[in-house]
């Protein structure tokens, strides 16, 4: 008899780590990553108990977090922050001298990353961060192999002049 | 930078994780225990399900006085998201107000115990609490309600001056704007009916003031004098 709880943790374990990054890097704090990334496999878990078919789960939960990131800033955006301090990433190593030079390169990069358009974001992170592959991330965006290519390679040349 | 270069500092970023214990913790919440079959003894099963439930209790219970920043955070806004769905759709107005204010007394002892680290997201939670509120007038119907969920805003406008003191300053505008709106709206319609019926004598009398207001645009008054009327 097939335990969809069973099933389900199998997705848990396999995509908590990478919904939760790609929640984070778009909304640079790990309050609202943790939040997000929490609601989004509730609305998976409820969807999947309830019998509705998924297809790919990595592509539903994705899917899900994106609609979420994207509600969260228009929440955001309905009000004004007028205090707010930057958040640093948090890293698991213990030497404080690493940390810092590691957290200051992480987050150039993260920086970097975030004032690239979505579209450009979401990509590489599939593709560079989440190794998926071509094939896989012109399944979630509805589009053929070639244009994600092309839009792949306008995000890393995007990124790049970020850096100059 | 070669592309190669670009793609390592990318990768970079796989660094970046959720710590473990609130991995495992939110899968334990999400997914909740696993039934056993029981067979026998039937009393060790029963110890293990207390003793499950007396931990839950427990993480639950430490939870409640968790603030933004805090570990067992998200067990605390589950919850809540728990308990919402208990709340029926004329209530939600007010529920919303009731979880916004108590984002503001995290924010605010927060604040008051100058935990710098903790403000940034606390401000974040409070504003994102006042948004979902903001959403969720327009689902007010009645007057008395209305009235009711006013008194709230006042309220939080109140504890909001305070926080103000410690040096926090939040700008909820939209909370306000979508009050009006919603008390317009329900002036509007209240006024309709009363056109359409039989006046008391009170009701006669204020009928104008009440009509001013709401052309002029100052619905609270209106919503005051249209409740005042009615009894």
């Amino acid at each position: 008899m097939i335990n969809p709880r069973k099933i389900f943790s199998k997705i848990y374990d396999q995509y908590i780590d990478k919904i939760y990054r790609f929640i984070f890097l778009k909304v640079s704090s790990q309050e609202i990553a943790q939040d997000l990334t929490s609601e989004t496999f509730l609305r998976g878990w409820e969807s999947f108990k309830s019998g509705n078919k998924i297809e790919n789960p990595q592509a539903f939960l994705y899917q899900i977090a994106r609609n979420l990131v994207t509600d969260h800033y228009r929440e955001k955006g309905k009000t004004r922050i007028v205090s707010a301090d930057y958040v640093k990433i948090t890293d698991p190593r213990t030497n404080l001298e690493e940390k810092a030079i590691l957290n200051s390169d992480l987050d150039t990069v993260r920086l970097a990353l975030t004032n690239l358009k979505e579209d450009y974001q979401n990509v590489i992170v599939w593709h560079y961060l989440d190794d998926l592959s071509i094939s896989e991330v012109a399944k979630m965006l509805d589009k053929s192999e070639p244009a994600v290519r092309v839009q792949l390679h306008r995000a890393l040349k995007a990124l790049k002049n970020e850096f100059k | 930078m070669t592309e190669s270069d670009l793609v390592k500092k990318i990768q970079e970023l796989k660094k970046i994780r959720p710590s473990q214990d609130w991995t495992v913790l939110i899968k334990s919440q999400i997914l909740g225990q696993e039934p056993k079959v029981l067979f026998f003894p039937f009393f060790k099963p029963v110890l293990a399900t207390v003793t499950a439930f007396g931990i839950l209790f427990g993480i639950f219970s430490l939870a409640q006085n968790s603030l933004p920043g805090d570990f067992l955070y998200s067990v605390k806004k589950i919850t809540e998201k728990g308990q919402a769905v208990f709340v029926s759709e004329e209530e939600l107005p007010k529920y919303n107000l009731k979880i916004a204010n108590k984002r503001l007394e995290e924010l605010t002892k927060i604040a008051e115990t100058n935990q710098g680290k903790k403000l940034a997201s606390a401000i974040e939670e409070y504003q994102a609490s006042i948004a979902t509120a903001a959403e969720n007038l327009v689902k007010i119907r009645e007057p008395e309600k209305a009235l009711d969920v006013g008194k709230k805003i006042v309220e939080l406008k109140m504890f909001e001056e305070e926080i103000k003191s410690l040096g926090v300053v939040v700008e909820t505008e939209v909370l306000e704007e979508e009050y009006e709106i919603a008390t317009c709206r329900i002036v509007g319609e209240e006024l309709g009916i009363l056109e359409k019926s039989t006046l008391t004598e009170k009701q006669g009398k204020l009928l104008p003031e009440i009509k001013e207001d709401y052309q002029g645009g100052n619905c609270n008054k209106a919503l005051e004098k249209l409740l005042l009327s009615q009894y």
